[in-house]
């Protein structure tokens, strides 16, 4: 029963690792964004990761796994920090400026003598 | 006796191992297969980037959830251990379950707060598709 489930497994891990290339190939053309597609290429490849441990895998079948995970965490990990600096950057920029229009207008308003 | 009752919950283990495994992988390929669906009609319909995030986050949830049941397999299985090569291996695909879990849940709340950040104009919760009228 155990072997059935595994087979089973097996060939439903290999439909979902399509259905991850279709998915990021579809996001990619649809919204331009790398980063995006290849968040949902990798959930999905995740996915068909966890099917393959389903039954009784070997060492070498968690060990890929194992990797095939840890390399995922690790892109996901550097797309966002990423994006979250590349964000933060673009949001900063225009308070700086707006900042230093501030500053001349209040010190033109009010040189120092008057103060 | 008690050699037969061992055996006896030994198979007994055995075929609710494979019951909830099989319940886990179920839901792991329907989360599959339903995220799917939900790129492919996003993707053809809305071609916007935030439409794409709630179906990451629900793909997300399915995941989690079959990952829940192969913990419960995994921690059935403890019951019958007969070997340290299977309890080792048992204990290193427990640990990658765990840790997936663990690093999904913080990805799901991540994502959410995020979405919070960026749609203030929409708030809400962004995997609620009831809000904008499509049933998922």
């Amino acid at each position: 029963m155990s072997s059935t489930l595994a087979a089973v497994t097996g060939t439903m891990s290999q439909v979902v690792a399509a259905i991850a290339l279709v998915s990021g190939g579809l996001a990619l053309a649809v919204t331009r964004r790398p980063a995006l597609a290849l968040g949902i290429l990798l959930d999905l490849l995740v996915a068909a990761g966890l099917l393959r441990l389903v039954g009784d895998p070997g060492w070498r079948t968690v060990a890929t796994v194992a990797i095939v995970i840890a390399i995922r965490h690790l892109v996901t990990y550097g797309l966002r920090l990423g994006a979250r600096s590349w964000k933060e950057t673009r949001k900063r920029r225009p308070d700086r400026t707006r900042q230093r229009y501030d500053d001349s207008a209040r010190h033109l308003l009010r040189p120092a003598w008057r103060r | 006796m008690r050699r037969r009752v061992e055996e006896l919950l030994q198979e007994l283990v055995n075929v609710l191992v494979v019951i909830v495994e099989a319940c886990g992988a179920a839901v792991i390929i329907v989360g599959a297969v339903w995220a799917f669906l939900l790129f492919l009609w996003v993707g053809l319909r809305d071609r916007s980037t935030r439409a794409f995030v709630p179906v990451r986050l629900t793909l997300g949830r399915f995941l989690a959830l079959g990952l829940e049941f192969q913990l419960a397999a995994d921690i059935l299985k403890t019951a019958v251990a007969p070997s340290w090569e299977e309890i080792g291996q048992l204990a290193a695909i427990a640990a990658i379950r765990t840790a997936l879990n663990y690093f999904l849940g913080k990805e799901i709340a991540e994502e959410r707060r995020q979405i919070g950040e960026d749609g203030d104009d929409s708030s809400g919760d962004p995997t609620d598709h009831r809000r904008t009228g499509r049933t998922v």
